[in-house]
């Protein structure tokens, strides 16, 4: 097995580029279990454990400080645990690092390119780095899948901070690696470059690509993450799917009666039904999907003054806030 | 080796791009060479400019003065004898000025006629801590004494003969040549791979650079490689200019070659040394600088270390870059191979112990 990838990963041509080797699904590429990393006047891991599975991408959710790069920057074999087991692609990461290097792709936190390297040269620099004989149509066709072709002769100084981005995936990937590091690849920057690098590693996830992607963009994850691990101090505080912790935590389907003010929040509460009043909207929850549509049909029947009605699906945003107790903006818990 | 290659080229490309890069391989050492050329090449010795107030007016005062402008030491002006001569050298900042005083030509007869008694003063005014006031001093007393000689009647016994020490006629600027290379090899990879070490430590490219294959030595090797050719680069450029414009004599050796490969390695580990140390680009170039300014100027690049107090120059025979200094100027100067080879080894020594600090010392993992 292992001759067969050195066979086919020494001498790297377009072909390689695209659509994987077979994966088996299932298989774990990332074992964590009693993960602790200590400092003398914090835990910032404080033991977790969780499983990465072979194609998955899978998400470390959680604001600013949660643990959430220091837990990868060990899986990435740059910093020492304290306490606990880390594994990565079977081994482990106090010594086993040297072994893997060249199957793991890292995009780090707050990444930035060389400035005076044109991204055709970087990606070039960086495929010897990892001993690749790398052909100019390798380069070309690595450029293209995060669509900078238009931009592969321009100075990594004069690109925008999405194409940077896009650049250190790009490095990332020279390798043909079976993991890929991704750490908040979207934080700074705006809201189109956001989408495009999602579109970006949709596509690799479509190609098979195991991802860990670390973010506090909570609707990144639940929009990328086949597996998430929401973390807080240090501690993984709910791990599933975004649908299973949607449905665990979520509370189902919120009813929401635009306009129905306070008058409207005392009609249905005379009438027995949970309503919440915020702003000048009226929610009604209903835990279970089947309920949804008896209590339409009972809220209509309810002479409530409103502007509009429609129903709202529970986001992980929600399953935040439940967890955690605090909305979370741009990293950070609101108050 | 592949990965040492890929680094040298990576590095170099961007080194040479940037403006900053471009100056200090191409255009420093032309401005260096020319500079120092032109203080040291033009004469062979400095002239100082001194200003003559000649209050006698007379033939023999005439002579005294002419006597003093046909010396290689002085540069004549005028001061007019009806001005107030220490008013004259404050409004016009005149450092050094001779004054010649009334009387001059009849005393100068009266001892040629046999009077014992003449006596006739020339006044030299400035600053004695000065060196312009000691060489026109010295201008001063040879002529005063030529003309003591004239009217004694008497001959020059003992005089002094020039030879050169060295195996070729090499001028001022071939002596210097090898201060302005250590010096060189001093600032160009130490000063770099300091800030080098700070940028790479504040954008994360030392993390980055930890998650590929490229280890810490084979990155310092890479740089060490790169500063070696720069610094060839570099010394060619100065070398050119100096024999096409100023007729250096002074030719690279083979020991030269190798102090020069060695120096780069030297200096180089010791900006990873000192980039262990520092955690931002203002503290990388302080940090530099409080190491490599007072090294260029105590390891002998511009002056000898044998005029220096006793002290200073035990300090500098404990700093790296006098082995350079005193090294090239052995084997390309002095033709002593001999010396040479013995600061060469000084020099290794020296550099594998840096290097070997740098890369354990200088961490690219987080703690």
């Amino acid at each position: 097995m292992d001759s067969q990838r050195a066979a086919t990963e020494n001498s790297m041509g377009p072909r390689d580029v695209a659509p994987l080797r077979v994966v088996a699904v299932g298989e774990h590429v990332i074992e964590v279990r009693g993960l602790v990393k200590r400092y003398p006047d914090i835990t910032a891991v404080d033991g977790i454990d969780f499983d990465v599975s072979r194609g998955q991408v899978f998400s470390l959710l959680g604001p600013n400080g949660a643990g959430k790069t220091t837990t990868v920057e060990i899986l990435e074999g740059l910093r020492d645990p304290t306490a606990g087991e880390a594994r990565v692609l079977g081994q482990d990461v106090r010594s086993g690092y040297r072994r893997i290097r060249e199957r793991v792709g890292v995009l780090p936190q707050d990444f930035e390119p060389f400035d005076r390297l044109r991204p055709r040269e970087a990606v070039t620099y960086w495929a010897r780095l990892f001993d690749h004989d790398v052909s100019e149509e390798a380069v070309a066709s690595i450029i293209e899948t995060v669509g900078l072709s238009n931009r592969a002769d321009t100075f990594a100084l004069n690109l925008s901070g999405g194409e940077k981005r896009r650049l250190g995936i790009a490095m990332a990937l020279v390798g043909q690696p079976d993991l890929l590091f991704l750490d908040e690849p979207t934080t700074g920057l705006d809201p189109g470059a956001r989408r495009e690098l999602w579109t970006l590693i949709g596509d690799l996830k479509k190609k098979g690509r195991t991802i860990l992607l670390t973010t506090h963009y909570l609707d990144e994850a639940e929009q990328l993450a086949d597996d998430v691990a929401i973390m807080n101090h240090g501690k993984i505080v709910a791990h599933g799917s975004p649908s299973a912790l949607i449905s665990q935590f979520g509370g189902g389907t919120t009813i929401v009666l635009a306009g129905a003010g306070r008058g409207g929040s005392q009609a249905l509460t005379a009438r027995g039904i949970a309503a919440e009043l915020h702003g000048d909207d009226v929610f009604v929850h209903v835990p279970m999907a089947g309920q949804v549509r008896p209590m339409l049909a009972k809220l209509a029947s309810i002479e409530v003054p409103l502007t509009e009605i429609y129903t709202k699906r529970s986001t992980l945003e929600d399953v935040f806030l439940k967890l955690v107790g605090a909305r979370m903006e741009e990293g950070v818990l609101a108050a | 080796m592949k990965r040492i290659l890929a680094d040298v080229m990576a590095f170099g490309r961007q080194y040479l791009r940037s403006r900053v890069g471009t100056f200090f391989a191409l255009a420093f050492p032309v401005i260096l060479i020319l500079l120092f050329g032109a203080i040291f090449s033009s004469s062979g010795s400095p002239r100082v400019s001194l200003a003559v107030q000649d209050m006698d007016r007379t033939d023999a005062s005439r002579g005294f003065v002419q006597a003093l402008n046909n010396t290689t030491l002085i540069s004549y002006q005028a001061i007019p004898p009806t001005a107030n001569f220490q008013d004259y050298m404050r409004a016009h900042s005149i450092n050094v000025a001779l004054q010649i005083p009334n009387g001059f030509q009849a005393t100068l007869a009266q001892a040629k006629n046999g009077s014992t008694s003449a006596r006739v003063n020339v006044t030299l005014a400035g600053d004695p801590t000065q060196s312009s006031f000691g060489i026109a001093y010295s201008a001063v007393a040879a002529v005063a004494n030529g003309f003591n000689l004239q009217i004694a009647n008497a001959t020059e016994v003992v005089s002094v003969g020039e030879t050169p020490f060295t195996v070729q006629q090499f001028g001022y600027i071939d002596f210097f040549l090898p201060g302005i290379i250590g010096f060189t090899i001093l600032t160009t990879p130490m000063f770099g791979m300091t800030s080098i070490c700070a940028e790479y430590r504040t954008r994360r490219f030392f993390k980055l650079l930890a998650t590929t294959k490229l280890s810490k030595a084979e990155w310092l090797a890479a740089k060490v490689v790169f500063y070696v050719l720069l610094l060839f680069l570099s010394v060619a450029i100065m070398m050119l200019v100096g024999i096409g414009v100023f007729g250096m004599k002074a030719r690279l050796t083979p020991v030269a070659v190798l102090l020069i490969i060695a120096g780069a390695f030297e200096f180089t580990s010791l900006g990873m040394v000192l980039g262990i140390f520092v955690r931002d680009p203002g503290t990388g170039e302080a940090l530099a600088n409080a190491i490599g300014f007072p090294m260029m100027f105590l390891a002998g690049s511009f002056f000898p270390i044998d005029s220096m107090p006793s002290f200073l120059q035990t300090i500098a025979r404990a700093l790296p870059l006098t082995y350079i200094n005193e090294g090239l100027r052995a084997t390309m100067v002095l033709a002593n191979d001999g010396t040479a080879v013995t600061y060469l080894l000084i020099t290794l020594g020296f550099a594998v112990v840096f290097f070997v600090i740098g890369a354990r010392g200088l961490s690219w993992k987080s703690k």
